[in-house]
């Protein structure tokens, strides 16, 4: 997944830094931003988002008139009731920003029809991460590798922790269902710790999450497989291989990914304010205190992947037309 | 690791060294605890700038106490005006507030903080010495497990309806259907919002309580000043209501102590909230006792059941968040941000890596609720004056400050309307007999319940036999039948020699 496009170039290097400069200056002339922002994270406090999107800010915030980010938890409906009261109770003024796990949150986005519109309504700016789903297991398990798993799925339905039914995960592993003819049964544990909880008490047979989540418990989880076609977390997960690499698939790549967003609205009304933000952004990347926070917060810093709009809306538009492939699954509606 | 006397010794020195922090740490907790709508992790998130700064065990040692003294003061509230400052105090409205109605508030306050000092003091300290097997334990109670334990609790809606079954069972299913409105916890899809995005997550706790308890109580209190009707006894605050407090405690002793294990056994369960512990402890103090007839009357250990568990569960948590790297609640949440900050890992290794924090948590723990024996004992002295504020002031700022509550959690308006709502509904069920408790069990419980029955279902794959396929749940099932069926046949005992 790692592509060209991807790493941050020479030539790219110097187009940031004239127009960090250009940021600058920008930021000195407009005043902007002229009060603190305000952050709507759609997942709860003390989660993934919540810890990287302040492992974030302090960088941030040293670009933007040392303006602090000031955050509000709205966990509801996979992250529904965070969106939509973004979109509809919150200012578009470039003050009002949202943090968000964009692959999870735009199949939730793709299935239930929430009342706004993407792109139309909201714009992901700034990737922060590439978080690739992963099939793991606990240590002491029988499996020990994807084809031991996929071997007793033929023989048995397994059961399969995972975070949430409408997330690239669990697509994941229903894809590798469908190509196999292996059958898993998805078991929602409404987020990531009570899935590894799962997974440790023997509940589920397997768990699907971010690989990121899976690497953090160390030597208690083992790495089966990624949903990826390279594993860049391959040293710490004792070279786990891409899941199509194993069994000729070609399941999509499914990761999740942390982003910035702003209202599109607040992008046409105040370009000179969006444009502070989408060259300063990027900055932050650069800041080797980002990098310490983002260690300290336990996630592996081979995960950090800087993602433009364009990347970004890329992304997103792909996992609604994945959501869309995989509606019957992952939706009550049958 | 093992610690040794001296490096135990080292560990309670540095805590007490830590006052400066304790201190500050438990008036916060007890400040915002009163006030339903604040609750200690939000608390914690406002303050984390302040907490990233500090010193790391300086930050854990308060946020440690704001978090303990955040569970005991809630029951204040409970006991004065029958508002419970969390839905873990909600089972202690029951008979602390019959008590201060009888004249006890003073008491009532006393038993409420000495089981919470003493349910947290036995739990921590337990902790210390069984952390290994604690650390194991949430790990073994898994969804068909909790779904039985969630049923103790909800069974206390048969009880409560003892004296009217229908008029009981009917407020519980209210209450039960009330909890079914939000998301569905399988594919998250909205079920009977009504469109109102504020209802996603759920029927809202606060608003619930609030309406249900403080609103509803207002509107009674001032139904009765304008009939007329005497107002709940109150008299001067007396130390020697203090020292009958400490009296009734030292009678009931093994009451406060395993209804603390209980507290701490729910704790240690990642997600179990101190709601299912408060209502279980109850509800079991209930079907051991003697006098089972003289709960809801007023009656001590019906103040002493809920408070204890209440405060067990605060070391329980800490449990998963130390010993596995899993946060038991969100509160635990926030704390494991500030450790990550700090560059501490929590999980096994941090007892090999940083065994002054590991067990240091702990150890911060059982100090602040030492210290917080001289702090609260005074208070409840002066608190129970709350009693004494006459109607036509203490109505107006009971309203204020839970409508406020209503707001705060969320900052929804939606929430304070909903409030209000609730508050009638609240008055209605009071006025007409029906008990408010049973409805508040159902909104409280039945969400969780249905969680963890369909995780379970789906793990049987459909199979409802997967609710008996383990021997814990098993035993805890035979466990719950005894308790149905004890006090229906202590009944027909006590009727059959009535007749005869």
């Amino acid at each position: 997944m790692m592509s060209g496009k991807d790493r941050i170039g020479r030539r790219a290097a110097l187009g940031l830094f004239g127009a960090a400069a250009v940021a600058g200056g920008a930021v000195a002339q407009s005043g902007f931003p002229a009060r603190n922002f305000r952050v709507v994270i759609p997942t709860g406090q003390g989660g993934g988002a919540d810890r990287l999107a302040r492992s974030f800010d302090d960088g941030w915030s040293k670009l933007l008139n040392g303006r602090q980010f000031e955050y509000e938890f709205f966990p509801g409906a996979s992250g529904q009731v965070g969106y939509e009261l973004f979109v509809q109770r919150r200012d578009a003024d470039a003050h009002n920003l949202l943090f968000g796990n964009m692959g999870p949150e735009m199949i939730m986005y793709a299935l239930q029809r929430p009342r706004f519109r993407f792109p139309e309504d909201i714009t992901y700016f700034c990737r922060i991460d590439v978080d690739d789903s992963c099939v793991f297991v606990r240590a002491d398990s029988p499996f020990r590798r994807i084809e031991d798993v996929v071997a007793e799925a033929k023989r048995r339905t397994l059961n399969v922790a995972t975070s949430r039914i409408p997330h690239p995960a669990s697509i994941g592993i229903l894809a590798l269902g469908d190509a196999t003819q292996a059958r898993f049964n998805l078991v929602p544990y409404g987020g990531g710790n009570p899935t590894l909880v799962a997974v440790l008490n023997r509940e589920a047979d397997i768990g699907v999450l971010p690989i990121a989540l899976a690497v953090q418990q160390g030597e208690r989880m083992r790495t089966l497989g990624v949903f990826n076609r390279e594993n860049i977390l391959a040293a710490k997960t004792d070279n786990a291989p891409s899941i199509n690499a194993v069994f000729g698939t070609s399941i999509p790549d499914l990761y999740s990914s942390r982003a910035w967003a702003i209202h599109t609205r607040a992008i046409d009304r105040y370009p000179d304010r969006y444009r502070v933000l989408e060259q300063t952004a990027p900055r932050v990347f650069d800041d080797a205190a980002f990098r310490d926070a983002y260690e300290k917060a336990g996630l592996p810093i081979e995960t950090i992947k800087y993602g433009d709009r364009a990347a970004c809306t890329e992304y997103a538009l792909g996992m609604i037309e994945l959501a869309n492939r995989y509606r019957a699954q992952l939706s009550a509606a049958r | 690791m093992e610690l040794d006397f001296a490096a135990w010794a080292d560990l309670f020195a540095r805590s007490f060294s830590l006052w400066w922090a304790i201190l500050p740490g438990i008036a916060l907790g007890l400040a915002v605890g009163v006030l339903p709508g604040f609750s200690p992790q939000n608390t914690l998130i406002i303050l984390l700038p302040v907490t990233l700064a500090m010193d790391t065990e300086a930050a854990l040692a308060f946020m440690i106490s704001l978090y303990c003294a955040n569970h005991l003061s809630g029951g204040i509230p409970a006991i004065l005006v029958n508002i419970p400052g969390s839905g873990g105090a909600a089972a202690t409205c029951i008979d602390g507030y019959q008590m201060t109605k009888k004249g006890q508030a003073q008491q009532a306050l006393v038993l409420s903080f000495v089981a919470s000092v003493a349910g947290g003091l036995i739990t921590s300290v337990a902790v210390l010495a069984l952390l290994p097997f604690l650390s194991q334990l949430g790990l073994v109670l898994r969804s068909v497990e909790m779904v039985v334990i969630i049923l103790f609790g909800l069974t206390l809606i048969a009880v409560l309806a003892a004296k009217d079954m229908l008029k009981g069972l009917i407020g519980g299913m209210f209450g039960l259907m009330l909890g079914a409105v939000g998301t569905d916890a399988v594919y998250s899809t909205p079920r009977a919002t009504f469109g109102f995005l504020e209802l996603y997550d759920g029927m809202p706790l606060v608003p619930v309580l609030i309406g249900l308890f403080a609103v509803s109580e207002a509107l009674v209190m001032l139904e009765e000043r304008f009939s007329g009707k005497p107002a709940a006894q109150s008299r001067a605050a007396q130390w020697a209501d203090t020292l009958d407090g400490l009296r009734m405690c030292v009678v009931h002793w093994w009451q406060i102590t395993w209804t603390a294990f209980l507290g701490l056994l729910v704790g240690v369960i990642p997600g179990a909230g101190a709601y299912i512990a408060s209502f279980v402890a109850y509800q079991q103090s209930r079907l051991f006792s003697k006098t089972p007839e003289l709960y809801g009357t007023g009656h001590p250990p019906g103040v002493i059941a809920p408070e204890s568990a209440n405060n067990g569960v605060t070391s329980g948590t800490l449990v998963p968040t130390m010993a596995i790297g899993i946060p038991g609640g969100s509160t635990a949440a926030v704390m494991m941000i500030v450790l990550q900050y700090q560059g501490i890992t929590v999980g096994p290794r941090l007892f090999q890596d940083s065994p002054n924090i590991a067990y240091g948590v702990f150890v911060m723990m059982t100090v602040a609720y030492l210290l917080m024996i001289p702090m609260i004992l005074p208070l409840a002295r002066y608190a129970s004056r709350v009693v004494t504020v006459p109607v036509h002031i203490i109505v107006p700022l009971i309203l204020g400050l839970t409508v406020v509550g209503a707001f705060a959690d969320r900052e929804y308006v939606f929430d304070m309307v909903l409030a209000l709502v609730f508050g009638i509904i609240g008055y209605v069920a009071v006025k007409s007999g029906y008990h408010v408790t049973s409805i508040l069990i159902g909104v409280l419980l039945g969400p969780i319940f249905e969680r963890y029955l369909l995780r379970a279902l789906r793990i049987g794959q459909g199979d409802v036999m997967v609710l008996f396929s383990s021997p814990i749940a098993n035993v805890l099932w035979a466990m719950l039948v005894v308790s149905i069926a004890l006090p229906l046949w202590r009944e027909r005992r006590l009727a059959r020699r009535a007749a005869a």
